[in-house]
């Protein structure tokens, strides 16, 4: 336990240097930015934000991106509440109580406890890493190759619960994802594979490239489909401080969120997506007055909202105990890691604990910061949502741009974009989602290296995967969470949730 | 507006567009060494994802074919030719003309993307990006370009 402390202070030590402090407020401020702003989600920025952070040091770095990741789901509920937009998937149940508290007078109170709430749960997730890294990432570190690979197929097997739609073309996304990932040079041989005799593709396809036509561009077409709408806010907020009694009423949904959203952030297929719409019906069931909620209940608010911060905080456990992404943003910050020349995996605590501990000590700091910059600053976040469509697509057109060239200043990279977008838009027009496939893309190497270790090891036996204890276990756990999925009692109540 | 509504339904073109990739990919994987389980090469892995790819394909395909699903989206020509040609532009003129040119280019073939842009805002808008990004890129961000030609 002291352990623990000494190690946050030494994290602190780490995280409190002007530097970072100014790294980790951008990446708050950027955060709250796209969270507000609809249709620019954390995938996008952070991978737009990658290239501009290779000058930096990794942990620098590191603590810029996480910030921008949990920033968002700050950023994501003043625009529920406000007017009725979601600027981020894990706000849209927080719309559902939280406009019509707007509508009654209520957005101080409803700003204000979400902040709140979500400043509580980030706290606690926060101090769940610090717990449970260290002990979880000695455990990982007595995995062998062939429980890496199955853990890797559970992490793979998670992106097929986060993705919306069908669950055959998520796994086919997965396989797409891989099967781009080996393109490139083979680590054994150094032979090259799939490049169509380009040179700038031996070293794989460009990550940012990839990210940023799926995420990015694809998605600034999709948005310039629609006409825009002009964003009208009516309501006007009262006092941010919330009352006594509003507070007490709150206590216990934000109590249940904040740990239904750590236990989500952490498990596989979990997320903070997922965590805020079972908190929202977790708080529903539990609720002596059940018909309040949909007219303005602020457990509607304060519960999700500190689900979807838990998750957000707790989901960087897997990550960091032992290199397996979660989700695509997760997935993301593999690649950051990657750049920087750290391989992600369980020796990062033990190895790099300026990182791991300071990225834990910017996260108090981060959140503490995103109370200060949402509250008082809510109207200005608001006059965003007025700046048109018709400017704001040229910017990221144009940013995205620079951002691809400046990864390795080659025009080659700005082209590769193109294509990814098509794909990208073509895909997203079929209902097949990006993330199981940036997710593919990320881990296929790695899922390569270990099969390919792992079959060496057992002189070509394949049941070496079912015969280690931990790989076992792992795969078990894969099966059982894929056929969760194809049951089909179970895929429409994931199906009812996403609709919601 | 030009768009092309498609007919047929998620299914059968998902599958169509995975099984072309395929495809493709098996055709650059016939020149590499397969190897055995025990000596895998370089083209053991992909060759088995490329494998697993191709049949998900087909069965999308089949399933397309004999059940109805849910349509496919409409694919609106305008923004996506103009977006990619803009970043086509961007990447032809940053290394023969600058970042200004670039950006300006950009801006100027995006513009059509949209049916709500207007010029005044657009060049307004281009102009800004090109001096904030030859601030922040080349001066401060020290990004190995030009800035005019």
């Amino acid at each position: 336990m002291m352990d623990v402390f000494s190690a946050l202070g030494h994290g602190f030590s780490v995280a409190a240097t002007p530097l970072n402090i100014l790294f980790c407020f951008i990446g708050a401020i950027c955060g709250t930015l796209i969270g507000v702003l609809p249709g620019l989600g954390p995938v996008a920025t952070i991978s737009l934000l990658l290239p501009a952070t290779y000058a930096l040091d990794p942990v620098g770095a590191i603590i810029m991106l996480a910030g921008i990741y949990y920033g968002a789901q700050y950023g994501g509920s003043t625009t529920a509440i406000l007017v009725n937009i979601p600027g981020e998937s894990t706000s849209v149940v927080t719309a559902i109580d939280g406009y019509k508290m707007a509508l009654q007078g209520r957005a101080g109170e409803a700003l204000a406890i979400a902040a709140i709430g979500s400043f509580i749960a980030g706290c606690f997730g926060t101090v769940v890493i610090a717990l449970l890294g260290p002990p979880l990432a000695m455990m990982a570190q007595k995995f062998a190759s062939p429980d890496y690979f199955s853990l890797m197929v559970l992490g793979l097997v998670s992106a097929v619960v986060l993705a919306n739609g069908s669950a055959f073309r998520a796994i086919a996304m997965i396989f797409l994802g891989l099967l781009l990932g080996m393109v490139g040079m083979d680590i054994n041989t150094g032979e090259a594979r799939m490049t169509f005799g380009l040179i700038e593709l031996s070293d794989g396809i460009n990550f940012v490239a990839l990210v940023m036509g799926f995420f990015g561009v694809a998605e600034v077409i999709s948005n310039l489909e629609n006409v825009s709408q002009r964003i009208v806010n009516h309501t006007k907020i009262n006092s941010i401080w919330p009352s006594f009694k509003v507070l007490r009423g709150a206590w216990g949904a934000v109590t249940r969120g904040t740990v239904l959203g750590t236990l989500f952030g952490v498990l596989p297929g979990g997320g903070a997506t997922i965590a805020s719409f079972s908190s929202y019906a977790l708080e529903k069931r539990v609720s002596k007055t059940p018909e309040r909620f949909g007219n303005g209940a602020i457990e509607g608010v304060a519960g999700p909202e500190s689900a979807n911060n838990a998750a957000a905080q707790t989901s960087f456990v897997p990550l960091l105990t032992m290199g397996i992404p979660t989700s695509a943003t997760m997935a993301l910050l593999v690649g950051a890691l990657t750049l920087h020349g750290i391989a992600p995996g369980p020796t990062i605590i033990s190895r790099q604990p300026d990182l791991f501990w300071g990225l834990i000590a910017s996260m108090f700091i981060g959140n503490a910061m995103l109370v200060i910059i949402n509250l008082p600053m809510i109207g200005l976040w608001v006059r965003l949502l007025n700046v048109p469509y018709r400017i704001l697509y040229l910017v990221i057109a144009v940013i995205c741009a620079i951002g691809v060239y400046s990864v390795n200043n080659s025009s080659f990279d700005v082209y590769m974009t193109i294509g990814f977008t098509a794909l990208g838009y073509i895909l997203r027009k079929l209902d097949a989602e990006p993330a199981p496939l940036l997710m593919g893309f990320v881990l296929g190497p790695m899922v390569e290296e270990n099969f390919r270790r792992s079959l060496i090891t057992s002189h070509g036996d394949p049941m070496v995967f079912l015969q280690r204890p931990i790989s076992l276990a792992l795969l078990l756990l894969s099966a059982a969470l894929l056929i969760s999925i194809v049951m089909p009692s179970i895929s429409k109540r994931r199906q009812e949730v996403f609709q919601e | 507006m030009k768009t092309i509504v498609q007919r047929g339904n998620t299914d059968f073109y998902s599958g169509l567009l995975l099984s072309a990739i395929a495809i493709v990919a098996l055709f650059y994987i016939r020149t590499l060494a397969i190897g055995t389980v025990l000596d895998m090469g370089p083209g053991y892995f992909p060759l088995g994802l490329a494998l697993i790819l191709l049949g998900m394909g087909l069965v999308l395909i089949v399933k397309g074919l004999t059940t109805a699903g849910m349509p496919a989206g409409v694919v609106h020509l305008r923004p996506l030719f103009f977006i990619l040609l803009s970043f086509a532009a961007f990447g032809l003129l940053i290394e023969r003309a600058g970042l200004a040119i670039a950006i300006l280019a950009q801006v100027a073939i995006a513009h059509f993307a949209s049916r709500e842009s207007t010029w005044r805002v657009s060049l307004i808008t281009g102009v800004i990006l090109a001096a904030m990004s030859s601030i922040v890129f080349v001066w401060l961000l020290k990004l190995p370009v030009n800035v005019l030609p």
